[in-house]
């Protein structure tokens, strides 16, 4: 039930936001085949959102085409040549980066937001993401931005003492332990493969 | 040329459902990852899990995802197992040619991680 509300939610966030179709020429035009997603920089209060973050972005890329670089590889790897968190990594240069584990274009994702606010009855989970593609010869090819929020509800149960109850029992379990992954694996989802931000399809998707 | 009609319509509609069809089978991979980072006391138990599904992908004739072999073979060498690490670096290499500058890095300097050699 909390999954439908959440898809329903998520469904009306998404509609709501209508802007102009990505420029997507300069992304044709370097035809990536492989890209490198490295740790993002965070402006959160949420010390470990980065981590979490970096698991949600393979799938996504990969399920559109692109050979996807090891995640957790590649942050073992950055953290031996001395960069230990996704702010550091972002201010390299992106052709040093592309240059140093072969891949044609990195993957840049700051994370803006990735927190709960809470009211008494109720929760606001939200994640907020820049991302930004960039060919290996340090050409933007791609940006976005994508912003998902839920608030978990219940349903009536035609007491209204229950009602509260059950607000405040849901409000307190997300209080505790707001679920923030499936959050940011749909925003992955709609901003690579929904209108107006998706990116094209990559070398192996296209061979199907 | 109705049935060239229902033919172009068919191929529109399977494609269609061919683009929303995942391609790969990945077996929980993000799970895991997170997992291990949430709390690295699973990760040996998540090391294992992964080596379990890429087997059965391999004994299915499936292809491994990219980054599958290459995250696992970081998780041996982390765990200190450098002949697994490096059999899983050479099987990324050989499924996924974009990959190969990483690997052979990996493979021929990058078997002791230099966090480690700074320690000892």
């Amino acid at each position: 039930m909390r999954a439908l509300v959440l898809a329903m939610m998520l469904l009306l966030t998404g509609c709501a936001t209508q802007q102009a179709k990505t420029d997507l020429s300069a992304f044709n035009a370097a035809k990536p085949r492989s890209i490198l997603v490295v740790p993002a920089a965070n402006k959160s209060l949420d010390v470990d959102a980065p981590n979490y973050l970096l698991t949600t972005l393979t799938v996504p890329l990969a399920e559109k085409g692109y050979y996807v670089f090891p995640v957790h590889t590649a942050k073992t790897v950055l953290e031996q040549e001395g960069f230990f968190d996704g702010d550091q990594v972002q201010k390299q240069p992106p052709e040093m980066l592309a240059r140093l584990f072969g891949a044609d274009a990195v993957l840049f994702v700051t994370i803006n937001r990735w927190d709960a606010q809470y009211a008494v009855l109720s929760t606001v989970v939200t994640v907020d993401f820049d991302y930004r593609l960039v060919y290996k010869d340090g050409t933007e090819i791609w940006k976005a931005n994508k912003k998902m929020q839920y608030s978990p509800q219940q349903q009536n149960t035609g007491n209204p003492v229950a009602n509260l109850l059950a607000a405040a029992l849901t409000a307190a379990f997300e209080r505790a332990k707001p679920n923030y992954l499936p959050l940011a694996q749909m925003a992955n989802v709609q901003v690579l493969t929904a209108e107006p931000t998706a990116i094209p399809n990559g070398p192996y998707r296209a061979v199907n | 040329m109705r049935i060239l009609f229902y033919a172009a319509l068919s191929v529109l509609v399977l494609s269609g459902c061919a683009t929303n069809k995942g391609m790969y089978d990945w077996g929980g991979y993000s799970g895991i990852l997170y997992n291990s980072y949430k709390d690295p006391a699973t990760v040996a138990a998540n090391t294992q899990k992964l080596e379990l599904h890429i087997q059965a992908l391999e004994q299915s004739k499936q292809k491994v995802p990219p980054g599958l072999y290459a995250d696992l073979g970081t998780m041996y060498l982390q765990a200190g197992d450098k002949e697994k690490a490096k059999a899983n670096f050479m099987k990324e290499r050989n499924t996924w040619p974009e990959s190969a500058g990483l690997m052979d890095a990996l493979i021929n300097n990058g078997v002791t991680p230099k966090a480690k050699e700074a320690k000892s």
